[in-house]
């Protein structure tokens, strides 16, 4: 069948996984010895953070710019696209404000405890530590502290900055600012719920569980999405597509669940590209209105599918034996990989794949 | 799925002024020459600061996967994968739990959830215990049991407090409880850290070296506890699909009140002895390497209440091969 990945080349990839590309060896490449723990794309740059406390800002003309940020891991960080800063959480109970040259302001501490998620929204921060997500305005010094039944697991804002998505043990609690007041709308689905997004009309909100499953909840009437079937736990997820779809990690290829209709992926079966040869998918990436998916594997191998009938997989990195930690894909078509072994790649697609 | 090694985890378990924290002390202080990092629960006995120690939540949640007693410690699962994400890596890592909490949930995090289990692998589980009050706790709370059952190690702590007809009669109880756990008397926990870290005890080698002579040696019960072990030998080789149904019913309807269950199991036709070690409901087996020279006797370890109800000797006699 033209352009579809033939029984043939499936068994050479699980016999051999990935070779070195060209785009790979033309890229620009970092060993830092501490585990990439995330990475996202600000706009103008890619920020990732690392398992030794620093931030390194990607952009396409300079060099990488590094920032010390936190004196244990980086765990979580997010990209607030107004400003061009991050926001990171660290295992030093830091939450901090980093700019892309390197200026680092802490916004709050909360010593032993771990910072272990952070999200920002049009003109809003919010962290969580323990069971409490913590919400500013931006540039205001004062928080207000929201208190969940377990500790939290994914923190998200919509796309207005007026909802706050919080996932917890049992479901998760969406807070809605209204008449200058936040109020909570519970979410119940037995289990414990990771990382959290709203779909990017607003409609729906996914969490990554801690079975090998997505759920998602129409937020209109509550209704449940069960997303499963997956031989390994769902751990990133990304928009992307015109639909759009949600890719999904924990399978051997992409998994991509379409939300357009009035009913998303409810009784439909998700499309899937980037096969990745008996691996393990680990991360994936990708950018609403752009059919591009790219899909990091366990094996090191990176690769760039995309969601149209019989479009060939490119590969974009070769098996290196480290594991994909993160990705992060900017709207000028570049992208960084992040392995577990501390090595990063920062490459120019051009037009190939966007 | 990596190239990293599994890092092993001691889980300290033990009542409220049993000694914990000074054992936790010494961890941390101790020129030893090894990095831990050690997860504290937040009604700890006294703060300890230091840059390894983590502050925890016990979270126990239940697993949406229809096995009934399967809980698994929720902080436990985030907090291994934050310490995994480090650039500077641990020898081993140390759990404490609160002096009332159940092992189990911990015990089955190792056994249930993926991530955990390809990064980490519990290592042993470690109760410290008070000579003079493990006595009374044993009577009052079923939790001090089932710490007692659970344990790889018992640190019989604080024995210079007791006498040594105290100290006999506390340590046949435990006996009684779990003939498989090695007692240490410590007076200030001054064990070895060796002797606490390291064990390997949950290793499936390990299964292989439960003593024969427990098996056949009777214990003295002044106190007739909740919690008893039981042990069955069979010289005949057994059939390996009577077996698993038999297994595998007497765990899905008695998980709950078996707490801990070993085997060391000769299947007809099979040249390796099959090992497994299981906590509750679930359990990790593998062929183990061949026999040594001389007879083949399966023999099969219970920890658990109620075990007299569950008609042990009869279901394991009829997975004898015919």
């Amino acid at each position: 069948m033209p352009g579809d990945v033939t029984a043939e080349a499936r068994q050479r990839i699980r016999r051999r996984g990935f070779e070195e590309t060209a785009l790979e060896r033309n890229g620009l490449k970092l060993d830092t010895g501490a585990p990439v723990t995330a990475a996202v794309s600000t706009g103008a740059h890619v920020a990732a953070g690392f398992g030794d406390g620093t931030v390194r800002f990607f952009h396409p003309e300079t060099p990488p710019v590094t920032v010390y940020a936190h004196r244990g891991a980086v765990l979580c960080l997010a990209a607030d696209c107004q400003t061009g800063y991050v926001l990171t959480g660290g295992d030093d109970g830091r939450f901090l404000l980093i700019s892309a040259d390197g200026a680092v302001e802490e916004i709050a501490s909360f010593g032993t405890r771990w910072v272990d998620c952070v999200a920002a929204g049009p003109g809003w921060r919010a962290c969580s530590s323990g069971r409490f997500a913590h919400l500013w305005r931006a540039g205001d010094t004062d928080s207000r502290p929201f208190e969940h039944p377990s500790t939290v697991g994914g923190l998200a804002f919509d796309a207005k900055g007026a909802r706050l998505a919080v996932s917890h043990y049992g479901g998760a609690t969406v807070w809605e600012r209204r008449d200058r007041r936040w109020k909570a709308k519970k979410l119940v689905w037995k289990g414990s719920h990771g990382a959290v997004s709203f779909s990017p009309d607003g409609k729906y909100v996914v969490t990554a569980m801690q079975e090998n499953a997505l759920h998602g909840w129409r937020l209109r009437d509550k209704a449940d999405m069960r997303m499963s079937g997956y031989p390994a736990k769902t751990k990133s997820f990304a928009w992307v597509g015109d639909a759009p779809y949600l890719a999904s990690s924990g399978a051997d290829e992409a998994i991509c669940w379409p939300f357009d209709g009035k009913d998303g992926p409810m009784g439909r079966a998700p499309a899937s590209c980037a096969y990745g040869g008996k691996q393990l998918c680990t991360a994936v990436a990708g950018l609403v209105g752009l059919s591009g998916v790219f899909a990091g594997f366990a094996d090191g191998a990176v690769l760039a599918g995309r969601l149209a009938f019989g479009a060939e997989d490119l590969v974009i990195k070769g098996s290196s034996g480290s594991a994909v930690t993160a990705l992060a894909v900017s709207p000028e078509g570049w992208l960084f990989i992040g392995e577990e072994s501390g090595r990063a790649l920062w490459v120019k697609l051009g037009g190939v794949v966007t | 799925m990596s190239e990293m090694s599994q890092i092993p985890v001691t889980v300290l378990t033990g009542f409220l002024g049993a000694g914990k924290t000074t054992l936790l002390n010494r961890i941390l202080t101790e020129r030893h020459g090894k990095r831990y990092a050690v997860i504290v629960n937040e009604f700890g006995e006294e703060g300890i600061d230091n840059e390894l120690v983590v502050d925890a939540d016990e979270e126990v949640f239940e697993m949406n996967n229809g096995c009934i007693c399967c809980t698994v410690r929720g902080d436990l699962i985030r907090i291994l994968g934050g310490l995994m994400k480090r650039g500077d890596k641990f020898d081993a890592i140390i759990v404490e739990t609160t002096g009332l909490a159940d092992p189990a949930p911990v015990a089955q995090t190792f056994f249930v959830d993926q991530d955990v289990a390809d990064r980490t692998r519990l290592d042993a589980i470690v109760t410290v215990a008070d000579a003079v009050h493990l006595d009374g706790q044993l009577g009052e709370h079923h939790e001090a049991e089932e710490q007692v059952a659970f344990a790889d190690v018992v640190l019989l702590n604080k024995t210079d407090m007791a006498d040594s007809d105290q100290l006999g009669r506390v340590e046949n109880r435990i006996r009684g409880i779990n003939p498989y756990a090695k007692i240490i008397r410590t007076e200030r926990c001054g064990a070895s850290l060796d002797e606490v870290i390291g064990l390997n005890a949950f290793s499936l080698d390990r299964v292989l070296e439960v003593e024969p002579d427990f098996l056949t040696s009777d214990h003295d019960h002044e106190h007739d506890d909740d919690v008893k072990s039981l042990s069955l030998v069979s010289e005949e080789p057994l059939d390996l699909e009577k077996f698993q149904t038999w297994f595998g019913e007497l765990l899905q309807t008695r998980g709950p009140d078996i707490l801990r269950s070993k085997g060391i199991l000769d299947f007809k036709g099979e040249d390796d002895r099959f090992v497994f070690q299981g906590v509750h409901m679930l359990m990790d087996g593998a062929p183990m390497g061949p026999w040594p020279e001389g007879d083949r006797i399966s023999r099969l370890v219970f920890i658990g209440r109620n075990l007299d109800t569950m008609d042990l000797e009869n279901g394991f006699a009829s997975c004898r091969a015919t």
